[in-house]
């Protein structure tokens, strides 16, 4: 199998175990909620017909779309960051997250009132999303294309701008938006998952998991270009096909995630750190490792946003950011000490 | 119908002495109410009701109904006024909301010499009514509007009231939703313009254990199982839309779901506590007794 070559056997282990914890926590979160289900009436079948609604209509998907993205955004990261050589990067900097953010910000002002009537609503604000994040990948695609192996600096300060246009779209949006729109607007750029069912996560589980996969066989050529861009060339390393199959990957990936959860900040960018710091720094490894971990940590925070405050709910996005961000200084400290 | 009258008569003596207070600082007839400038949807509202639109030269973006505000020059967000858009349209007088910001400008309006009065608010339907007879007494139109009063609003309010009364409304768990794009529901908690409005129609706000407008989760939803669900009716414009939410199974497995009990109103009729709130709370008072 290509996705175990080059991975030691401490690393597999730690695969392993990473895959455990990840069945643990996914039960946890699937056993725990505002309405109370016991775990011995589900084994019993002891179940109401509401209390089966609820466990596989409600959380279960809901459980699943948050390990997906957490997934994806982490994955994203653990190859962006590889693909530029630069430890700052996640999904959110080359603007695909921005572009999934301006085409839902526009379908929740302006959409909802302006669009035909044969479109069926459920799939809107994904579709609007998905089509923002589309139109930056094709700016990228067009970027990416014109440069040579030199582009990757371009293609940063690319994204930075992309970012910043993006940024005026939702501000101007923000400010003609009535008071009910403004709210809508303001939770969905913290991220949530509530909305999930299984007739859109269906789509974005398969399309990110094919694409997941896609991005796996790169591993090794990611790992051959930490030496340098003339270094991987000379190698063999088609650097152009490289970059571009990345970005369009990612790119697919982030924009689902985003269409789907809105915006969750810094999973994509202290999760590949974290788990290069526990195992090393292999791309195989780390992508591998990346998506599991990800999915963990999402599906935790998930958890507590749906059951800190209950009936309320905490925007997931202030979660991951409030869990991650002292964490991370956590473990720069404690590589200061090393 | 006519004894309905009586009650609500002494209601209103009572809350005449209760604002009069305010009513001295505010509601006095203005120097000049010939060209006004807005801030604040509800304002707007009655001054269109009383038939007074026609001082109105400037309004905020919140001012969005009737239709024809539009075309009338706007002066930005109510929350987020600048002293220098209000006053190139030379007003004579500003009528503005409570919560008229920010407080830097509102001060550096006062300090200007142009009037300025905030109407104060009481989200009832005394209140409504209040701020109605306060914006008459500013601009000299009392009699007047006594009579649109006794002849277009008491009669529902009086119906609303007589509702109340025949029916078991005060039983019934009503959850009011803002908002269900992309994000989990969101609902009023306590201290919110919905709240208010669950309280006008004299039904129990199922989410006032918290504050504010809040995101719930679905399972908290179901777990408390609403007898209504009121929801906004700008989500909703088609009939797929309305089966997209019945059909919800968030929605579909409480009491409101089984019994088909939605109820879609326009959401800044409900909550902009103007005269439309009060021809809103009948609609739903009638549809929570049915």
């Amino acid at each position: 199998m290509i996705f175990v070559r080059h991975i030691n056997n401490y690393q597999k282990i730690l695969v392993v175990g990473l895959l455990f914890v990840l069945f643990l926590v996914m039960l946890l979160a699937t056993s725990k909620g505002s309405y109370v289900i016991l775990f011995s009436d589900l084994l019993y079948e002891n179940l109401t017909v509401l209390q089966s609604t609820v466990l596989f209509d409600i959380r279960l998907p809901r459980v699943l779309l948050a390990a997906f993205v957490g997934a994806s955004l982490s994955l994203s990261g653990a190859c962006l960051q590889g693909l530029f050589r630069n430890p700052l990067a996640d999904p959110g900097l080359i603007g695909v997250s921005a572009g999934a953010a301006l085409g839902a910000t526009t379908f929740i002002v302006v959409g909802s009132n302006w669009l035909p009537n044969f479109l069926i609503s459920p799939y809107l604000l994904p579709i609007s999303s998905i089509t923002g994040s589309a139109l930056v990948i094709i700016v990228l695609f067009f970027i990416t294309r014109g440069f040579g192996k030199e582009g990757i600096t371009y293609l940063l300060l690319a994204g930075i701008a992309v970012n910043a246009f993006a940024g005026v779209g939702i501000g101007f949006l923000t400010y003609i938006s009535d008071d009910s729109e403004l709210r809508g607007l303001t939770f969905w750029t913290m991220g949530s998952f509530g909305g999930s069912n299984w007739s859109t996560i269906g789509i974005a589980m398969l399309v990110i998991s094919v694409t997941s996969i896609w991005i796996l066989k790169d591993g090794r050529k990611l790992d051959i270009l930490q030496l340098g861009e003339a270094e991987a060339l000379c190698l063999g390393i088609d650097i152009k096909k490289l970059r571009f199959n990345v970005i369009i990957s990612s790119a697919i990936i982030v924009g689902i995630s985003v269409s789907l959860s809105g915006m969750i900040g810094f999973v994509g960018l202290i999760v590949p750190h974290l788990v290069r710091m526990i195992g090393g720094v292999n791309h195989n490894y780390v992508i591998s490792g990346s998506a599991i971990t990800g999915a963990t940590i999402m599906v935790l925070a998930d958890l507590i946003s749906r059951t800190l405050i209950k009936p309320a709910e905490l925007p997931v996005g202030l979660i991951t950011s409030a869990i991650g961000s002292p964490f991370f200084l956590y473990l720069i400290f404690r590589m200061r000490q090393k | 119908m006519l004894k309905n009258y009586t009650p609500l008569f002494i209601f209103f003596l009572l809350t005449s002495t209760l604002f009069g207070a305010n009513r001295n600082l505010e509601c006095n007839l203005a120097n000049d109410p010939s060209n006004i400038v807005v801030a604040g949807g509800s304002i707007t509202e009655i001054l269109y009701f009383i038939g007074e639109e026609n001082r109105i030269i400037g309004v905020d973006v919140t001012s969005n109904y009737p239709k024809e505000t539009k075309s009338i020059p706007s002066i930005g967000y109510v929350r987020n006024l600048s002293v220098e858009g209000v006053l190139s349209l030379n007003p004579t007088l500003i009528l503005g909301e409570d919560d008229m910001g920010p407080p830097i400008v509102v001060n550096q309006l006062r300090d200007v010499d142009v009037e300025l009065k905030i109407i104060p608010e009481y989200q009832t339907i005394e209140g409504i009514i209040e701020k109605i007879l306060c914006i008459a007494s500013i601009i000299d139109s009392d009699k007047k509007v006594d009579k649109i009063i006794n002849s277009d609003l008491l009669p529902i309010v009086d119906e609303i009231n007589y509702l109340k009364v025949q029916s078991i409304i005060k039983n019934k768990k009503v959850m009011l939703i803002l908002s269900i794009q992309g994000v989990s529901p969101i609902v009023a908690g306590s201290g919110t313009s919905g709240d208010a409005f669950i309280k006008m129609v004299g039904a129990q706000n199922i989410f006032d254990s918290f504050k504010g407008w809040k995101p719930v989760s679905e399972e908290a939803i179901i777990k408390e199982n609403p007898d209504y669900i009121i929801i906004p009716s700008k989500d909703v414009h088609k009939n797929s839309d309305v089966k997209s939410i019945t059909t919800n199974p968030i929605f579909k497995n409480t009491k409101a779901g089984i019994e088909n009990n939605f109820i879609f109103e326009d959401t800044m009729a409900m909550l902009g506590f103007g005269p439309r709130t009060i021809k809103s709370a009948l609609k739903v008072v009638k549809q929570l007794s049915k």
